[in-house]
């Protein structure tokens, strides 16, 4: 309840720094007109606030059925449940893998520093790369395409926090805790669901939550270095090419990719409150 | 409403006066506390006084409200002659917590000097007289050694030597061996006992320990909690400590004195008894 | 020593290992460069335009390092204000939550609007405002949660506030901008490397992946992957020296 309170204040407080930027934003391009500034406050490349929510409701192109709007909240439903499904799989994979280093001490010492590694650098540079595969294989029956060339991205990148965060969580577990499960004769596996993953959360929850920013951030980044079509992030590419004649439409594309990481932030709360209800305040995340 | 035995001691010779102190916390609302009910207390010059009581009686808000850390609801502070905004800007004492608190960043010397450096001191002036309190405390070894480094106990006498930087008359403790072993603990309550001796400072005392009350002081103020207030005063007098003083049958007589003051009961050891309010 | 050398031979094991396969796995499957090169067949375009990796890592690590530089300032700054001023900290502070899963680089083609696309200016701004954040958010943390036994002790010595900031909560910050900076110099290459797939000057490494990816010299994009990834490397290993150099009890630190 606190925390709800606490949360709602949060989201107000964001407001008054929302306002605040559409004022800065005014204010610039009212500067742009009166002195020289360093970049360019024409209303093509900076439309006014109003010009941008008014342009929500304009045809996508001229004479078309759908809205900018529609085409926005379209595209960007169509890449969140990308992102999702590459945060699922990425999650999955992370945690198996997390428990397999766990498990067997060489294979930790073995994959630990690859996967820290991988943190720290651009894997995102693939991307690109992975358009090649296209449609150019069939895993079985399944026809690879290029959505799923997308959801592997996000999954590669939700994958690399999460396996260590899960790491962590799953090394959590005090030598006492430990003791006292093996005073009970508890098998690994008992060990593993009573201890170790409860423990883990506090871990856990917070590495999914990094997973869950690089699940959206790499579908659409995938999506506008592969091209793939549907999404926001290619949405993103194409309106920008037309801001000469239509400047608002890029920024409700931009405002719809940022609605998207909010939505997925707010999933991904939602979840944390839902798996952290038992713990003490203090180690939640 | 005191009745204590140095009640009318002079100016000059009162470490510390409390009259009438009063903290309430969140006073109106729902979650109100009293922490300190009515509180006095003369410490003279000199003197080294324990404050003893169960958890939440309030003894570490009242060490709190004379080293103006808080500040009480009702009453008066008196440290040193002045009050105690004042006394803590004209650093007329020193403090040590239960953690040591010493800065990560900073050697063991240099965590010694921050009072000094606060105060404006020269480099060369606060670089010797750092080394004089490590040397007081044992530690001269361990200058330029990190905080992390030390054990626990050697943690805790560097915040001792910290809070004599700036030579106050005056020691503030809050469970300053709360943390450590019991080993380490005795060991650390006679070198304090040495300090004091060499220095000749007052010392207030918070603690949970009955024997170490008893083994160090020369007052134990007893309290008790909901409302946090003073129950008993009760004076120790062991004369010259050493180690077969933790053995010796006047020892034991105080520490049950404590022991049956801190339940509530009278026994007929030495003591004042203070008003109840 | 001996401990050393048997930390380091399992990863370096399971890369000869892995890199053998994938080499097996190309040969054996006769597996088309545009799924996947061989390792040997990246290796030799690395080395056979090491001149071209070098330039396109130097453009790209040029952005990404003005872009960390500067945001990396302006989170300090801001952490200060926040700190100073509890309006400011509430006003930032739930931004910078929500922005966490927003892809800020999605900015890009409006600062290529804004500002002159055929310059850097608009990759180092982007650059800039995703390491603000990161920036932001741990040296706030860092101002802000200080051990409160400390703050009595200065308070006890009589303090200043200015004095506080000065000798306790700057210095308890440092491993908190530590932290910040492990995460936004990685960051920072991403967004300078992915800023250029939207347009612009074709001179980094993100624009020659994809050239080199459209012309389907697809050895030469993987090589570029290659020194993208080391770029990466070298940002976060500078930034590790760097505090292992300057705050030597960081990693000791965070015991209590």
């Amino acid at each position: 309840m606190r925390r709800l309170k606490r949360g709602a204040l949060g989201v107000m407080w964001a407001l008054g720094g929302v306002l605040i930027s559409v004022l800065m934003w005014e204010l610039v391009k009212w500067l742009g007109g009166v002195i020289s500034l360093p970049m360019n406050t024409s209303d093509s490349a900076m439309p006014h606030v109003w010009t941008m929510i008014g342009g929500v409701g304009q045809p996508e192109v001229r004479g078309s059925e759908t809205t900018v709007l529609e085409a926005v909240v379209a595209a960007s439903a169509y890449s969140l449940l990308i992102a999702l499904g590459g945060f699922i799989i990425g999650v999955s994979v992370g945690l198996l893998l997390a428990i397999v280093m766990q498990r067997f001490a060489f294979m930790e010492r073995g994959l630990l520093p690859f996967v820290i590694a991988s943190q720290t650098v651009p894997l995102i540079a693939l991307a690109p790369l992975i358009t090649g595969i296209g449609n150019r294989i069939s895993v079985g029956p399944v026809q690879w395409n290029t959505t799923y060339s997308v959801m592997f991205i996000a999954a590669y990148l939700a994958f690399f926090p999460l396996s260590v965060g899960a790491l962590r969580g799953l090394q959590a577990p005090t030598a006492t805790a430990l003791e006292l499960m093996r005073s009970y004769a508890a098998t690994e596996r008992a060990i593993l669901f009573k201890l170790r993953f409860p423990a883990s959360l506090p871990y856990l929850v917070p590495a999914m939550k990094v997973s869950a920013a690089a699940a959206v951030v790499g579908t659409v980044v995938a999506e506008i270095s592969t091209g793939v079509k549907g999404g926001i992030g290619r949405l993103i590419v194409e309106y920008a090419r037309e801001a000469t004649a239509q400047p608002a439409k890029v920024y409700v594309a931009v405002f719809g990719a940022i609605c998207m990481g909010l939505i997925a932030a707010a999933i991904v709360t939602a979840l944390d409150v839902y798996l952290t209800r038992n713990l003490p305040k203090e180690s939640r995340a | 409403m005191s009745i204590e035995p140095t009640g009318e001691a002079t100016t000059t010779e009162v470490a510390v006066r409390a009259e009438g102190v009063w903290k309430v916390f969140n006073p109106g609302l729902a979650n109100e506390v009293t922490a300190l009910q009515e509180i006095d207390l003369t410490v003279t010059r000199g003197e080294f006084v324990s404050l003893i009581g169960p958890s939440g009686c309030g003894k570490s808000t009242l060490l709190r409200v004379i080293a103006d850390l808080t500040h009480a609801t009702q009453g008066a502070i008196q440290v040193a002659g002045m009050t105690a905004a004042q006394a803590r800007e004209d650093q007329r004492y020193g403090m040590a917590f239960q953690q040591a608190a010493l800065f990560d960043w900073r050697t063991v010397r240099r965590n010694v000097e921050l009072p000094l450096e606060l105060q404006g001191w020269s480099k060369d002036k606060r670089r010797v007289r750092a080394m004089e309190l490590l040397e007081m405390v044992q530690l001269a070894d361990f200058a330029e050694h990190r905080p992390w480094e030390l054990s626990g106990g050697m943690q805790q006498r560097v915040a001792i030597a910290r809070s004599l930087a700036v030579d106050p008359p005056l020691l503030l403790m809050d469970e300053p061996f709360g943390a450590l072993d019991e080993m380490t603990r005795e060991r650390m309550q006679n070198e304090l006992l040495r300090i004091r001796e060499e220095t000749g400072k007052s010392i207030i005392f918070v603690t949970h320990s009955i024997p170490e009350a008893v083994y160090l002081s020369d007052r134990v103020v007893v309290m008790s909690a909901r409302p946090g207030r003073i129950t008993d005063v009760i004076s120790v007098n062991l004369g010259q400590r050493n180690e077969d003083t933790r053995e010796a049958e006047v020892f034991f007589e105080s520490v049950t004195a404590v022991r049956e003051a801190l339940r509530g009961r009278t026994s007929g050891a030495v003591r004042s008894r203070v008003g109840e309010v | 020593m001996g401990q050393r050398l048997r930390s380091v031979w399992p990863p370096v094991l399971i890369a000869v290992v892995l890199l053998a396969a994938w080499q097996l796995l190309v040969v054996i499957q006769d597996i088309k460069p545009y799924l996947l090169p061989a390792p040997s067949l990246i290796a030799s375009n690395f080395f056979s335009d090491v001149g071209l990796m070098w330039a396109a890592a130097l453009y790209t690590g040029t952005t990404a390092l003005l872009g960390l530089m500067f945001g990396t300032v302006l989170g300090i700054l801001a952490a200060l204000l926040a700190q100073r001023f509890v309006v400011v900290n509430n006003l930032v502070t739930p931004l910078a939550a929500g922005l966490a899963a927003v892809p800020i680089i999605a900015l890009t083609p409006l600062l290529n609007n804004m500002f002159n696309i055929t310059s850097r200016t608009p990759r180092v701004l982007v650059t800039v405002i995703i390491v603000f954040f990161p920036m932001f958010v741990n040296v706030t943390r860092g101002l802000i949660q200080v051990q409160p036994v400390q703050l009595e002790l200065m308070r006890s010595m009589n303090a200043r506030p200015r004095t506080v900031l000065r000798a306790l909560r700057v210095p308890n910050a440092i491993p908190f901008f530590f932290t910040g900076l492990k995460i936004a110099a990685p960051l920072a290459v991403i967004a300078a490397l992915v800023a250029e797939y939207f347009g612009g000057p074709q001179s980094g490494l993100g624009s020659r992946i994809t050239s080199a990816a459209a012309n389907t010299a697809y050895g030469r994009a993987w090589a570029y992957v290659v020194a993208s990834i080391i770029l990466g490397l070298l940002f976060y290993l500078t930034v590790l020296a760097l505090e292992r150099w300057t705050a030597p009890w960081t990693s000791r630190s965070h015991h209590n």
